[in-house]
């Protein structure tokens, strides 16, 4: 298991790239599949920024990735507003471009890229974000 | 991520490298009202050395297109994608609004 902790900006988000792209490297995925991964990651991190930490600068993003079997688990906990990306409704991508809704295209990313996409809030411990991908997924 | 613009009469050629995220994208939309403000409207965008593009990327794009289509005027099309980074314009369902040509040869040809 490895643990970093970010400043929670934009430029950061090359970083927690890089950091999360070793870790599936280790972990054996295919080089689709740690695209996959680096696109969840980066999506979960924008939205810690624009969303729980409503900007940048305002607090920690900690990353916690475990190698387990057949795949990989990476914990995103910072300390910033509850956000739920379930509260988020998925934008309709088959509905006409001039109307559609573009919001919420970084979770519909989440969700479709990972296997397990699971959010939890505590007074104490504040956002956690729990992604699960499995190779073969 | 750096860009180089290069212009051939009508039509612009931005070469982008690097990661296109919610670091850099506004820099790169920034760079790219600047050229339809001088009236430029024309745009390949050489993704060949594009290594990532998140949804911010990704809507940069897809807002261009729409501004294009609500002014009935302007074009976009990509060179050189890499199936990893085109990839999300499928996931999304983006990938059918956008003409994609291997490189920027086919994409001057087929403009």
């Amino acid at each position: 298991m490895k643990t970093k902790s970010f400043p929670g900006n934009y430029q950061n988000l090359e970083a927690i790239s890089n950091f999360i792209v070793d870790q599936a490297q280790e972990a054996d995925f295919s080089s689709h599949e740690i695209y996959a991964i680096q696109t969840a990651v980066d999506e979960a991190c924008s939205n810690v920024i624009d969303h729980a930490y409503q900007g940048e600068n305002k607090g920690l993003i900690n990353i916690c990735v475990e190698i387990i079997n057949n795949g990989i688990k990476i914990i995103i906990q910072d300390d910033g507003i509850p956000f739920d990306p379930e509260d988020v409704p998925e934008p309709d991508i088959t509905s006409p471009l001039e109307i559609r809704e573009e919001r919420g295209l970084g979770i519909f990313f989440m969700r479709k890229l990972m296997d397990e996409v699971r959010f939890d809030f505590s007074q104490t411990i504040g956002n956690t974000l729990t992604l699960v991908k499995f190779r073969g997924g | 991520m750096e860009f180089i613009i290069t212009e051939h009469a009508q039509i612009d050629i931005i070469k982008i490298k690097g990661r296109i995220d919610s670091y850099s994208a506004p820099q790169l939309e920034k760079a790219i009202t600047a050229l339809i403000e001088r009236g430029r409207s024309q745009f390949i965008i050489d993704m060949e050395e594009v290594t990532f593009i998140s949804s911010s990327g990704i809507l940069l794009f897809v807002n261009l297109f729409k501004q294009f289509l609500r002014e009935n005027e302007g074009k976009i099309a990509f060179s050189g994608v890499s199936d990893l980074v085109v990839s999300g314009f499928k996931l999304a369902g983006f990938d059918r609004l956008f003409e994609f040509f291997p490189n920027q040869t086919s994409a001057l040809d087929h403009f």
